[in-house]
């Protein structure tokens, strides 16, 4: 919403108010600025009368005009063609400096001397009325010639535009907007006074008819007219370009320009639209599904009201006899309506979806007004109208609750104060409850706590003293805080790490999900409207959007990239879980001089390295996981306490060169089986302990973790600890492979002795012999 | 003797000191030889031929002692010279990566309410319109739905526009007085040099005792947190509009990069919006069924937070896992 000073002045008189108090009023009572701007016309351009006008001798487009500026009369070389048209306009004379310094000088034009510039809206920094020059007119205040253009307060205004709430659909008029300020500055509304002369005697009753079918839930109000000659004056041209709103045509100008300082919505339509064979304005009014009304006349649907009026029955400056109509429908009843039955709407539906003003007398009222300034209208005495018997919202105000929302003592006359300021009704029930009706264009206000926030903001937020709030103690840790605390320490294990966390959409794109052999949402559950075609789903897997991010790093010359993501991914029916991914891709470290510059690629025991660190111990075996990106010959299940909860794969080559990678590695866990358990200690031996090798010729096909749950199940008390430290292959060994295991042998009773470890290795040998078909080297 | 002392001074390495101490103190040694003697010394002369022998001894060896430690330290500096290196060369080999700067910032909200014993509670990502819109007073149509553009999905879900649900979600579950944080991720169709969408929010509710909590709390609770978490700022409140409070405010800050003087990011205006806030509203309170409570309520950007805090200059940047941003906060 755009107002400005001088517009606001003529309802509330805002001479004593500086711009630096509005800005702060406007800001304090909830109507946020957004931006003010003080215009300031040039010095030296002045009102101008135009004694005479002549072609250019030696240009067509030219114009040489003899002007009276006040200090004399100077010619003037004129390129605009409405200059003929003109009597009063702005002349910027010699020694004036225009916007974008543009200093006026003696000039020759084709010849003709020149001294100085009739000047367009835009030349002098005021936002564009239109083709040409401006011609003034009184409508800015008396002309005097030879006067600073810039001392005409309402041509040197300032524009404020303010980023209204949802709810405040009442401010969007200029007189809704100077009625909050008149009850926070605590000054008076000016009464809008006119009274139509009515130069016709003919009642409307004789030309015009109302017809209405069904229950009313808008109101309206239609008057019936005769127009000659249409005019804009200067002013109106110029407001309508300060607030920025458009409007095709003189008749179409004055509409807005009533409805912008009214709120109520206006309308004209031609009269034919309604006429039928009898010669008779026929209005009729048919309420529609959902409380809608639609305006017929003679069978077909010329509007509906507060959301469109059919662009063949709109009255333009040729017409003759024309119908006014002013409308109010409920806003809460017309945006479901319309959500609802998809109607086209138009400029309007703005206003009437947000609350236009129910004071539909007012507006028709400052539409009489104009055009009797601005046009020869004769309109026919009184009005067809339907008003439907609204019933204003009561709400009981007591001010002590009042008082204890705020946490502040207001006075209960104060509250009758500012919402007798604020148009609403006040009837007082005792010395602290108040009977408070809500005006209709306070369609938002229905309860007390919403009377309050019209307190808190005309009081200003800034005058309550802050209070603490004193509260019972009571344990709030809970399990969510737990998450968060362990979520943080793998956080700072995986940075300690030397990884970098990443946080990436929740999106994904489907097709690429697809490719890679990651689930996606089952069809019928999919986003029905993502923003953009790589983000139309929800991701099942961070790994895809961990290889974007490597790849853009890689774009940008990193040659180590270690990231990590701790999110949010879904399954195909969108059960949400979290993950916690990796990826490394290209140089294991940093270049320097221990590695001459040259340091190796990510390995898969490097990664695996230090996905542990992060992790905690985990154990691998050969990768069911089965996607895309996976390696597959050098990946695994990762398994966290007997469960498997993820995998760590070398990235598969073929995706690798799709994103133009290094050698990369990835891993993706579930959260949750990380999630800190409950540990109970083992008693620890207090002999000494003995590490024994044993090499062993095994299948080449076998993997370690084959030996090793065969040793594991032969559950030996002595055998405290098991781990591969060599692998061999050779020619010689053919399809076999040498393996080397260590083995850590103690008691938790005695000092060993060769027989029992001998016992416990010949144990270990049997078992590898029987179930591995291992020999010994 | 003297001729003894010299040898031992003249030792100039360990190994040659050795020799000498075998020479001198050894069984074969000098100072053996000499003891070997007393057996032929007359019984009056023994004494003091003893007494004479044990001096020199003992002058042998305090020089041997003395030249054995001056020796054995300019060992040890020999060692430690052949291992000097150029320690300059290894500053750059410390390896570590680096939190996020929005979720390092979510964690440090997040430390300053349960500080204050706040509870933190989650909730799912996709909700649906109840527990996002219709039990927060955003009936269906309402013009503020305006402000949040949905990701709706084809069964009627959607993704959470805020993280208020989870509020919903507390207050169905629990009973009253309520004390809760709910950080989390939420989603807007909106997507341009200053929306993503994807970003974050925390939101804070207190709930008791109808008559207990006042805007004048929510003044005071905020203007604190805003004081722990940009320094010392002054806070200012604006009356604005949220279907779930009433009554609502905006909060701003002084401007943290020109103190109020008026800058580019403030728009010359001195002043940074940064939360949003009101007095909870009856009919959210009625949607849960609770009766005779007051309560407060507000929310915040995380990334908004995060940009101001540590002059992030690209909001899009924040989500592309870019290392030259992240390195910086190492």
């Amino acid at each position: 919403m755009i107002v400005t000073r001088s517009w606001l002045n003529e309802f509330i008189d805002l001479s004593n108010v500086s711009n630096e108090k509005l800005y702060e009023t406007f800001n304090s009572i909830g109507l946020e600025v957004d931006s003010i701007k003080q215009i300031e016309i040039p010095e030296k351009v002045v009102v101008g009368k135009i004694l005479s006008c002549e072609k250019h001798p030696d240009a067509d487009k030219l114009n040489v005009c003899q002007i009276d500026v006040g200090s004399g009369t100077r010619q003037i070389v004129c390129g605009a063609a409405n200059v003929v048209d003109a009597e009063y306009v702005a002349v910027a004379t010699i020694g004036a400096v225009l916007p974008g310094d543009f200093e006026i000088k003696h000039a020759k034009l084709r010849g003709v001397e020149s001294e100085g510039m009739v000047c367009a809206s835009s030349e002098l920094g005021l936002p564009d009325t239109g083709k040409g020059i401006m011609i003034l007119d009184e409508s800015i205040g008396e002309l005097e010639i030879g006067r600073e253009l810039g001392s005409y307060k309402r041509v040197a205004d300032t524009i404020i535009e303010l980023e209204l709430t949802a709810n405040r659909g009442d401010c969007l008029s200029v007189y809704g907007v100077a009625r909050d300020l008149s009850a926070a500055l605590e000054l008076d509304l000016k009464p809008f006074e006119y009274k139509q002369a009515e130069k016709m005697k003919l009642g409307i009753a004789r030309e015009a008819e109302i017809h209405t079918e069904g229950e009313m839930d808008a109101d309206l109000l239609y008057k019936l007219a005769t127009l000659e000659n249409i005019d804009n004056n200067f002013l109106l041209q110029l407001r309508l370009a300060m607030v920025a709103v458009e409007a095709e045509g003189k008749l179409a100008k004055i509409l807005a320009y009533a409805t912008h300082t009214t709120g109520v919505i206006l309308r004209a339509y031609e009269s034919s639209a309604f006429t039928n064979g009898d010669n008779k304005v026929v209005v009729r009014l048919r309420v529609k599904e959902k409380g809608l009304m639609e305006v017929q006349g003679n069978d077909n649907v010329v509007s509906v009201a507060g959301v469109y009026q059919s662009e063949d029955t709109l009255a333009n400056d040729d017409t003759k006899k024309l119908l006014f109509e002013a409308s109010y429908i409920n806003p809460d009843t017309l945006v479901e309506a319309v959500a609802e039955t998809s109607f086209k709407t138009d400029d309007l539906y703005y206003k009437t979806s947000r609350g236009s003003n129910p004071d539909l007398e007012f507006g028709l009222r400052f539409l009489a007004y104009l055009m009797d300034s601005y046009s020869d209208i004769n309109c026919y005495e009184g009005a067809l109208n339907v008003n439907v018997d609204r019933e204003n919202e009561k709400v009981m105000v007591d001010s002590d609750e009042i008082s204890s929302i705020i946490g502040m003592d207001v006075e209960t006359a104060k509250i009758v104060t500012i919402l007798k300021k604020l148009d609403f009704d006040i009837n007082i029930v005792s010395d602290h409850v108040l009977s408070v009706t809500v005006p209709l264009f306070r369609h938002d206000i229905k309860h007390i706590q919403d009377v309050s926030e019209e307190i808190v903001r005309i009081i200003g937020i800034n005058n309550i003293e802050a209070k603490p709030f004193v509260f019972a103690e009571k344990l709030r840790l809970n399990d969510t805080i737990d998450r968060y605390k362990a979520k943080k320490s793998f956080k700072n294990r995986a940075v300690g790490t030397g990884f970098y966390e990443n946080v990436s959409y929740v999106f994904s794109e489907r097709a690429l999900l697809d490719k890679y052999g990651f689930s996606t949402l089952e069809e019928e559950l999919e986003l029905a409207n993502p923003i953009a075609e790589e983000l139309n789903t929800l991701r099942s897997t961070i790994l895809v959007n961990l290889l974007i991010a490597a790849k853009r790093n890689v774009s940008y010359s990193r040659k180590s990239i270690p990231l990590f993501e701790i999110g949010a991914i879904f399954g195909t029916k969108r059960e949400q879980s979290e993950v916690i991914s990796f990826i490394f891709s290209g140089q294991i470290e940093g270049e320097n001089v221990r590695n001459a510059g040259k340091p190796a690629l990510i390995d898969f025991a490097s990664f695996t390295q230090k996905v542990g660190a992060v992790v905690g111990a985990f154990e691998l075996v050969p990768c069911t996981y089965d996607n895309g990106l996976i390696h597959p010959y050098q990946s695994a299940n990762i398994i966290v306490g007997g469960k498997v909860c993820g995998f760590l794969s070398k990235l598969h080559p073929t995706v690798q060169e799709a994103f133009d990678l290094p050698d990369t590695f990835i891993a993706e866990l579930d959260f949750d089986a990380l999630l800190p358990k409950h540990i109970n200690a083992t008693p620890i031996s207090k002999f000494q302990g003995v590490y024994k090798d044993l090499s062993v010729v095994i299948d080449k096909s076998m993997n370690y973790y084959e030996a090793a749950k065969v040793l594991h199940a032969l559950d030996l008390p002595m055998l405290k600890d098991i781990y591969p430290v060599d692998i061999y292959e050779d020619e010689k060994l053919g399809d076999k492979k040498s393996l080397t295991i260590r083995f850590f042998i103690q008691s938790m009773e005695k000092t060993l002795e060769d027989s029992d470890i001998e016992t416990v290795m010949s144990d270990i040998m049997t078992a590898l012999q029987n179930e591995c078909s291992a020999e010994l080297r | 003797m003297k001729e003894l002392e010299d040898k031992i001074v003249q030792a100039d390495c360990l190994e040659t000191l050795e020799k000498v101490r075998v020479e001198l103190f050894g069984k074969k040694g000098v100072l053996a030889a000499q003891f070997a003697k007393m057996k032929d010394i007359p019984g009056p002369e023994k004494k003091a031929f003893a007494e004479g022998l044990n001096k020199n001894k003992a002058v042998l060896q305090a020089k041997f002692d003395a030249q054995h430690e001056e020796l054995k330290a300019q060992e040890i500096e020999k060692i430690l010279k052949s291992e000097a290196i150029d320690v300059s060369l290894y500053g750059t080999l410390a390896q570590k990566g680096a939190l996020h700067p929005v979720m390092e910032t979510m964690d440090k909200i997040i430390d300053y309410f349960v500080a204050l014993n706040f509870a933190v509670e989650s909730g799912p990502m996709v909700e649906d319109d109840f527990h996002n819109f219709e039990a927060l007073n955003l009936p269906k149509y309402h013009p503020a739905r305006d402000m949040q553009d949905t990701f709706y999905f084809k069964d009627g879900g959607l993704l959470r526009t805020h993280t208020s649900p989870v509020q919903v979600r507390t207050m169905l579950e629990r009973k009253p007085p309520i004390r809760m944080i709910a950080p989390g991720t939420v989603f807007r169709r909106d997507y341009d040099i200053t929306h993503t969408p994807m970003f974050h929010q925390v939101e804070g509710l207190v709930v008791d005792d109808k008559g207990k909590v006042s805007f004048a709390n929510l003044k005071a609770i905020l203007t604190d947190f805003l004081q722990y978490m940009f320094g010392d700022v002054e806070v200012r409140f604006r009356p604005s509009f949220f279907p779930f409070t009433e009554p609502s405010a905006e909060v701003d800050i002084s401007c943290i990069f020109c103190e109020g003087e008026g800058c580019r990011i403030c728009s010359h205006t001195g002043w940074l919006e940064v939360l949003g806030c009101g007095i909870v509203d009856p009919n959210v309170f009625k949607a849960v069924g609770y009766e005779e409570v007051s309560g407060y309520a507000f929310g915040l950007g995380v990334e908004r937070f995060a940009m101001l805090m540590h002059k992030i200059p690209d909001l899009r940047s924040l989500f592309e896992g870019d290392i030259r941003l992240l390195e910086q906060f190492r």
